[in-house]
């Protein structure tokens, strides 16, 4: 086809880097071709990020040449491979947090000295219709501290359209998006490449692979296992690449019916949250999936219920008692465990050790006395790298040290070790590989048995359908549907959407 | 640094902030031994290297070593409390007028003067997390506030003293070979420490310095845990007021001016982040030696006494000092921030 004949447009050859001791990449070579999709895939930790940030110019390589059509690339900035045509989503939104999302889209994009004329007139409207582009529904004068995570890639996802790169490169741009912006994006990809851009895609969620990319380069351990046309490979055999060994994709299966109702919401409501009447009621030993699209309420009414914006309507029952946190200190005395969306800001503290983030929801009962015991502290720390496989040079390897999807198995087992009675997952799987999901979805199987109620919110809808044994449907801040487990994926999208089957 | 892991090996020991600083503080004590030179009241000369100058150096940073220890869990929290200095004012004075003029019994009155602290304290607290204000504009008000009350309360004019022997043993006596005040100080360093290195305190303070979201996420209770270190700062610098007044044998209004400056100086060159989570106690307590030896070490050097200017030139060079901490820390951390900026994962 057309792509095997396209001159490469980019090329790398044995690209080293290391932070120190850890040798992120060992020479890795990768060549991408204009008007292709290159999926770029391994497991966390393998140095996905750390290649991107070497060829925008983020991170300068030990070792290696790059060359871009048919030219050596010498020393690259930021600043530099911008103007040679390389626009990057990076796996983390990284927008500046005051600004309105006009004025970040029209930092990155617009041109010309500090001393420029800015049209803010035109600004606004570029930036209203990039939004609209990738199917993002609020306005460009929003400040981005008030988005939430997947409104940020979407703002990032827009910035990069906008650039006119002919090299665009997405780390896991998906990982928050559910799948009506997700749908949004493959579009838009498509036209992309139709266009001869070359794109570099990232992530964990396979089906997107195979739906969107034509070559696959798989990393293992910082080295570049081998690259294949997509058509030639099978899914299994995609795994086995990446992680080494056959990995079971199948769901637990629920093995107990549901015990008594742990959870229970009558009319519940925070307007400052956006959140109103919600009723439903989740059992011991059950797990309930909460999907919706972006911007539902699903993570504010998980937020509501851990006591950061407190309800104002409505009766919340733990156990049959009335509960009513006012704050997350409370919500976990109560013995409810929220695992948040957004891990770089509330998941982890990226600049304390592993050992430090684990035990931070558990200090009463890992410190009795207020006493800290590092052994202890660091015999946990060390059997949650274990139980979750996280890759890092050890239990006081700062957060900040650490790739994406190990910040996310980090600020996981913080919460599993809480051993609540009402756990709350926002996104628990994001950006982590897919060893480690199945770990992840096997544990919290093992949790809801022993006997917790589960709430699972998650934009990735297979997993939402594969893992819970009823699904609520949110939108517009309130449950509007509750579906049983199992449902097809085109009915919850219906509910989702709000249209009537 | 000073995340006081018990698995650290003999390198990072070496190259952690405080070893720096302990060298220098030696040098700093061997240029002024060898170069240092006084009058005593007898007319008789003696050197910087003398016990008693030793001793004096002590005695007279206790007060601004206790508010430095105050000021450390502060600012591990990200916070600042610069109303520490007044509040040592108003304390002595609480404490002078509670004997003077209430007649209550000495120890009484000291009690009463600590949980006068520990109040003015809470207020601090109080409007930093019931009212969300930033914690320099609520103690830059209670700055002037605590101030203005201590003058208020004797008119400006007003100044206790003769207090009894047993009371200025505290303050001007030796106890078991050492100034006595070295003793509570010794005492009040330990339980700082203790409670910032040994505790799930500590760990909170730096939790909420790092990213106070983070660790309201985490469920800390961030209110709770940020207003105890002002309280535990009013306490602290209500104890300096009492040991201050023991030692000039007087408690007057104006009791403590400026400390706050140094106190907080002490802290920064003792290697505390002032964006906070990073710090130590230990660190706190080099960085109050090197000022307190660099001060009473000018004083002695024959040119510095000649041009009669050991106040401005402590100042100087303790100003030069922090400088040159600071950019001795935060260097590799810029430069470091700068590399790593547009990162990713
Ligand atoms: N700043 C850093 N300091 C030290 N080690 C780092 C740093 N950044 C990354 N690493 C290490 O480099 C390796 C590769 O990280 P990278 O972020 O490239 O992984 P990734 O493939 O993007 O993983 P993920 O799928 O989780 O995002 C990891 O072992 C990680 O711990
Ligand atoms: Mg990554």
């Amino acid at each position: 086809m057309r792509h095997e004949t396209a001159a490469p447009l980019l090329t790398l050859a044995g690209i080293k880097k290391s932070y120190g001791a850890v040798r992120a990449l060992q020479g890795v070579d990768f060549e991408l071709r204009a008007g292709e999709v290159h999926a770029l895939l391994g497991e966390n930790g393998a140095g996905k990020s750390t290649l991107i940030n070497v060829i925008t110019g983020a991170r300068t390589p030990d070792a290696g040449t790059m060359t871009l059509a048919g030219r050596p690339l010498g020393e690259l900035t930021p600043a530099v491979t911008r103007a040679l045509g390389i626009a990057c989503v990076h796996q983390q939104p990284a927008l500046f947090a005051d600004l309105t999302v006009a004025e970040n889209i029209g930092l990155r994009l617009e041109g010309g000295g500090p001393w420029r004329w800015v049209d803010w007139r035109r600004r606004g409207q570029e930036a209203e219709q990039l939004l609209r582009r990738v199917g993002a529904d609020f306005p460009a004068n929003r400040t981005v501290r008030e988005l939430s995570m997947p409104e940020q890639q979407l703002v990032e996802i827009a910035c990069v359209l906008g650039s006119g790169a002919r090299i665009i490169i997405m780390d896991e741009p998906t990982a928050s998006l559910t799948h009506r912006e997700q749908a949004r994006l493959f579009t838009v990809v498509r036209e992309l490449r139709a266009a001869g851009t070359g794109v570099i895609y990232i992530s964990h969620r396979l089906e997107e692979i195979f739906s969107l990319a034509d070559r696959v380069t798989v990393l293992r351990d910082g080295e570049s296992v081998g690259t294949q046309a997509v058509r030639d490979i099978t899914e299994a055999g995609l795994i086995k690449l990446m992680v080494g060994r056959e990995v079971a994709q199948l769901y637990p299966p629920a093995e107990s019916a549901p015990g008594e109702t742990v959870l229970e919401l009558k009319g519940v409501g925070c307007r400052r949250a956006g959140v109103r009447d919600v009723s439903f009621a989740v059992r011991a030993g059950e797990i309930f999936g909460l999907a919706g699209l972006v911007g539902a309420g699903r993570t504010e009414l998980a937020r509501t219920l851990f006591g950061l914006t407190p309800a104002d309507a409505g009766e919340i029952f733990l156990q049959g008692a009335r509960i009513h946190p006012r704050s997350a200190s409370e919500a976990v005395a109560l013995g409810v465990a929220y695992v948040p969306e957004d891990r770089r800001r509330h998941g982890v503290v990226l600049e304390m050790p592993i050992a430090h983030n684990v035990t931070m929801a558990i200090h009463p009962r890992v410190f009795p006395g207020a006493w800290l015991r590092f052994g202890a502290e660091e015999g946990l720390a060390c059997q949650a790298i274990r139980d979750l496989a996280v890759k890092c040079s050890g239990p006081d390897a700062p957060g900040s040290s650490l790739s994406g999807g190990n910040q996310q198995k980090v600020s996981l087992a913080r919460w599993l070790a809480t051993k609540p009675k009402l756990l709350i997952l926002d996104e628990p799987t994001q950006g982590v590989d897919v060893g480690a999901k199945s770990e992840i979805h096997r544990i919290i199987r093992r949790l809801a048995k022993e006997g917790l109620a589960v709430i699972m919110i998650s934009s990735d809808l297979p997993e939402v359908l594969g893992m819970s044994d009823r699904i609520g449907v949110m939108r517009g801040g309130t449950l509007s549907a509750i579906l049983p487990g199992g449902s097809d994926p085109h009915t919850v999208m219906a509910a989702a959407l709000g249209q009537a089957k | 640094m000073n995340q006081n892991s018990p698995s650290a090996g003999w390198k990072s020991v070496v190259l952690r902030y405080e070893t720096l600083l302990l060298a220098v503080l030696v040098v700093e004590w061997f240029f002024f031994y060898h170069y240092g030179t006084t009058v005593n009241r007898k007319g008789v000369v003696v050197g910087f290297g003398t016990l008693d100058r030793q001793f004096d150096i002590l005695r007279h940073s206790c007060e601004i070593g206790l508010l430095a220890l105050a000021l450390t869990p502060v600012i591990l929290t990200a916070g600042i409390d610069l109303s520490v200095g007044s509040l040592l004012g108003l304390c002595a004075i609480i404490f002078g007028k509670l004997w003077r003029e209430g007649g209550l019994e000495l120890p009484l009155a000291a009690v009463l003067t600590l949980l006068a602290g520990a109040l003015a304290g809470g207020l601090n607290a109080g409007l930093i997390t019931r009212l969300r204000l930033p914690p320099l504009i609520v103690t830059l008000g209670t700055y002037s506030l605590f101030r203005g009350l201590a003058e208020a309360l004797t008119h400006g004019a007003v100044t206790y003293t003769d207090f009894p022997a047993e009371f200025l043993f505290f303050g001007q006596e030796r106890w078991l070979g050492l100034p006595t005040q070295a003793w509570l100080f010794l005492l009040a360093a330990i339980a700082v420490w203790v409670l910032v290195h040994r505790t799930t305190f500590g760990r909170s303070f730096r939790a909420i310095g790092f990213s106070p979201e983070g660790a309201r996420y985490a469920g800390l209770p961030v209110g709770h845990r940020t207003g105890l270190v002002y309280v535990l700062a009013g306490l602290i610098a209500a104890l300096a007021a009492l040991i201050y007044t023991a030692r000039l044998g007087q408690a007057k209004a104006d009791a403590g001016t400026g400390y706050e400056l140094f106190a907080i100086t002490a802290v920064v060159l003792g290697g505390t982040s002032i964006f906070g989570g990073r710090g130590s106690v230990s660190g706190t307590l080099l960085g109050v030696a090197a000022i307190a030896v660099l001060k009473n070490g000018l004083a002695c050097l024959p040119v510095v006494i000649r041009m009669n200017a050991a106040e401005e030139m402590s100042g100087m060079f303790t100003g030069a000092l922090l400088l040159l901490a600071l950019a001795g820390s935060i260097l590799p951390n810029i430069l470091s921030t700068l590399r790593l900026r547009p990162q990713a994962g």
